[in-house]
């Protein structure tokens, strides 16, 4: 117990001089949230674009009015002619452009929005089917309503992209927790002699996770924070399950990283193996797009990582996606097992003196 | 100057025998060039796309005249099954099996709605049919609406109640026109203008590869030009050079070119991927681009320089190199488009060498409106490489302090 006291000591005072380590803990989840919530928070989001207007002069405009007053809370935006209107959507003052000339309907589109464009297409073949039957006379036969069945009310893509980031965090942290650090006292040989003291393997490894457990918990909650403070992102966290999959997620991404301490040697190997597993896993695991944008060898390659599993626990936990209960409590306590399976294990091989 | 390519050489053999090296140039741009192309490339086009719907049928019992609900479900049905052979049908359709309750299959389906296991459930509730029958007799009457529950916190589910309403005004336009309450001939022609580009949409494949290119030489300069310089010299392997004739420029010029040839080699691997696997059509044969290419791989290369004469020790340069990494690359436009962010992140974007970079090769190759000026776009990669070049010279340590 003395031992485990001492080693808490040293691990906190490590942590708290180490500024490369405190950087990659707090303003690295910071830098990402900031850097794509600006960026991703309104992809997707066509309520918010805005639409150029041309009609020729002494062309009926009525049913177009009534049609464009239908559509939404998209801005519309009126143009003088149609050069200026093409000019505008070349320029990006507007998202894309319409013009009517009492005989045809014509979509602008800047031929290089090529994330963008589909979702704006789709808005124009709506207001083109609409518009035709309001000319007609005709009333839809089929009217549609359309129902939201998500208990928190949707500000957006970015509010699924940040549990994602979070459970990243987790991840990445995780994986390099143990590897950069055990693979470091190897290089500095302050392993070899710690190992020679009656310090227990399996005290060093729980100090570490206990301090990087606490600091990283800590990390989550001020990005989380900045989530809803900065960018006005509602959540329904519930703490309790915040809390234990953070810190079973922990261990057991810790557990994977003590796997790659012991297959590296120095400590930027491990680093650079822990970031290419986790750089990976985020472009693979659903976080930045939906899995069912992926072809289906790609989705099923997406259902079998950890990353995947973790960002739904996530979501589940800060209330943006339902999950069953018996399914959360399933990934939580795998992790758990993974770092009991592991950590005893690997605390035998990987925390003893380097190779000579 | 034998030595010189006989460093070039070595750089190159070093980078692609070293694993972790081989990783990050080559394997990741291109695994990064694979899965973009496969996911954003794919977004829209049928058969390429596949969703899990549910639609749960309650007026199947009841008196429907012209059988309208059963219309519905048979062309869902039709778009459950691929449109070409071999591939994925738009929607996997989930119906309730024979004798199972309604109601419960609706709840188990919501809840897969929930819980992100299906895109979008439609229901047809009961009397739709005859309302559709009725609002034929009287466009007075208000109509039975059809049910589409969605998850507004899902793009999918977003995208997947989309398509589906668009499906069912193609089926109402159908009703409409048999019922001669619209006339097909007399309907409005809607007509798609590009601009900014040729006579069609930029393809998305396009759009990303000289985005991808540059970014296998932004981390080549990041990452491997620090990490050769300070890990050779670290581990004293750069003063075993400076007791032979090599003298600091000739290792210079050797580094370089091979660093050089590292990017060509990155460059060739991602066009052909690029252009073989993906479709792409763009053309980097000519001077613009590939002046940018070689402005890219230069400016790069400093920008190592930079990061090399700044850290004191290799693992130092590597962290600098991961801080810089990812908000340099995604703060230039090479992913997502930068429109709409606040002035503080605008700075970084002006700054950001990557930017002009990026920007000046998607205009060079017709796939981007140009957002610089071009003697920015020039200027500010050109004062870049000054600044790492005046920097690296004076404080560079071409030698471990004794």
């Amino acid at each position: 117990m003395k031992a485990l006291r001492a080693l808490l000591m040293s691990e906190s005072r490590i942590l708290l001089r180490d500024r490369m380590a405190f950087f990659f803990t707090f303003a690295f989840p910071l830098l990402f949230i900031l850097v794509f919530g600006f960026l991703m928070g309104d992809i997707g989001n066509v309520s918010e674009s805005a639409m150029g207007i041309f009609v020729e002069s002494g062309v009926d405009r009525t049913h177009l009015d009534e049609t464009l007053a239908a559509a939404g809370s998209m801005a519309i935006e009126p143009f003088e002619s149609a050069e200026a209107l093409e000019a505008a959507v070349v320029d990006r003052e507007v998202d894309f452009g319409l013009a009517w000339n009492g005989e045809a309907l014509r979509f602008f589109y800047d031929a290089n929005r090529v994330q963008e464009n589909f979702a704006f297409q789709q808005v124009a073949q709506g207001l083109t089917t609409d518009f035709d039957l309001r000319r007609q006379g005709a009333m839809p036969s089929i009217t549609v309503e359309p129902v939201d069945v998500g208990d928190v009310a949707s500000t957006g893509w970015f509010q699924l992209v940040l549990p994602g980031i979070l459970a990243f965090s987790v991840l990445s942290s995780g994986l390099f927790a143990v590897s950069g650090h055990l693979t470091a006292m190897k290089e500095r040989k302050v392993l070899d002699r710690m190992v020679v003291t009656p310090m227990p393997p399996v005290a060093l490894l729980i100090a570490i996770v206990i301090v990087r457990l606490i600091i990283g918990y800590i990390s989550t909650l001020i990005t989380l924070g900045v989530g809803v403070l900065v960018f006005g992102l509602k959540y329904d966290v519930s703490w309790l399950r915040f809390t234990v999959f953070i810190a079973c997620a922990t261990v057991g991404t810790m557990g994977f990283g003590t796997i790659i301490a012991l297959v590296v040697r120095r400590p930027s190997s491990a680093s650079n193996l822990a970031n290419a597993i986790a750089m990976v896993m985020l472009f693979l695991a659903g976080i930045y797009f939906p899995i069912e944008f992926m072809p289906a060898f790609l989705r099923a390659i997406s259902r079998g990582l950890p990353l995947t599993h973790m960002a739904n626990a996530m979501r589940y936990a800060t209330g943006v996606m339902d999950m069953a209960e018996i399914e959360f409590w399933a990934i939580t306590f795998s992790f758990l097992g993974i770092a009991i399976l592991l950590f005893p294990v690997l605390a035998r091989y990987a925390v003893r003196p380097s190779r000579q | 100057m034998n030595d010189v390519f006989l460093l070039a050489r070595t750089y190159v053999a070093t980078a692609i025998r070293e694993r972790v090296t081989l990783f990050w140039f080559l394997i990741f741009p291109v695994f990064l060039l694979v899965v973009l192309a496969l996911i954003f490339g794919r977004v829209g086009q049928e058969g390429e796309i596949n969703f899990d719907v549910a639609l749960v049928n309650q007026d199947a019992g009841s008196s429907d005249p012209v059988g309208f609900a059963a219309m519905v479900v048979d062309v869902f049905d039709g778009l459950a099954k691929p449109q070409v052979e071999r591939q994925e049908p738009l929607f996997t359709l989930h119906r309730a099996d024979q004798g199972e309750d309604p109601a419960e299959f609706l709840d188990h389906e919501l809840t897969s709605l929930r819980r992100g296991r299906r895109a979008a459930v439609i229901v047809i509730p009961e009397g739709f049919g005859s309302s559709v029958f009725g609002q034929m007799a009287s466009s007075e009457s208000e109509g039975t609406p059809l049910i589409v529950y969605m998850s507004g916190t899902s793009v999918a589910s977003e995208m997947a109640a989309e398509i589906v309403g668009q499906v069912l005004s193609g089926i109402d336009r159908e009703i409409l026109v048999r019922a001669g309450r619209f006339d097909p001939a007399d309907a409005v022609t809607a007509e798609t203008v590009w601009l900014g580009g040729g006579d069609d949409e930029t393809l998305y494949v396009d759009f990303l590869l000289p985005g991808m290119i540059l970014m296998g030489f932004f981390v080549n300069g990041l990452f491997g030009v620090p990490g050769a310089i300070l890990f050779n010299r670290d581990r004293r392997i750069l003063r075993r050079y400076w007791v032979t004739p090599v003298s600091v420029p000739r290792y210079l010029a050797g580094f370089s070119l091979g660093h050089l040839a590292l990017c060509g080699i990155q460059f060739v691997f991602l066009f052909l991927l690029g252009r073989y696997a993906f479709g792409a059509t763009v053309s980097f044969a000519q001077p613009a681009a590939l002046l940018t290419l070689i402005l890219g791989a230069v400016t790069f290369m400093a920008f190592g320089f930079l990061i090399a004469a700044l850290a004191r020790t290799a693992n130092a340069g590597m962290a600098t190199a991961n801080i810089l990494n990812m908000p340099m690359m995604f703060l230039s436009g090479m992913f997502f488009p930068i429109t709409g962010l606040p002035a503080f992140l605008k700075a970084i974007v002006y700054v950001n060498p990557v930017s002009y970079l990026v920007n000046g090769l998607r205009v060079s190759l017709g796939v981007e409106s140009a957002a610089f000026s071009p003697a920015l776009a020039i200027g500010v990669p050109l004062g870049w490489i000054a600044l790492s070049a005046l920097v690296a010279s004076r404080k560079l340590k071409w030698d471990v302090e004794r």
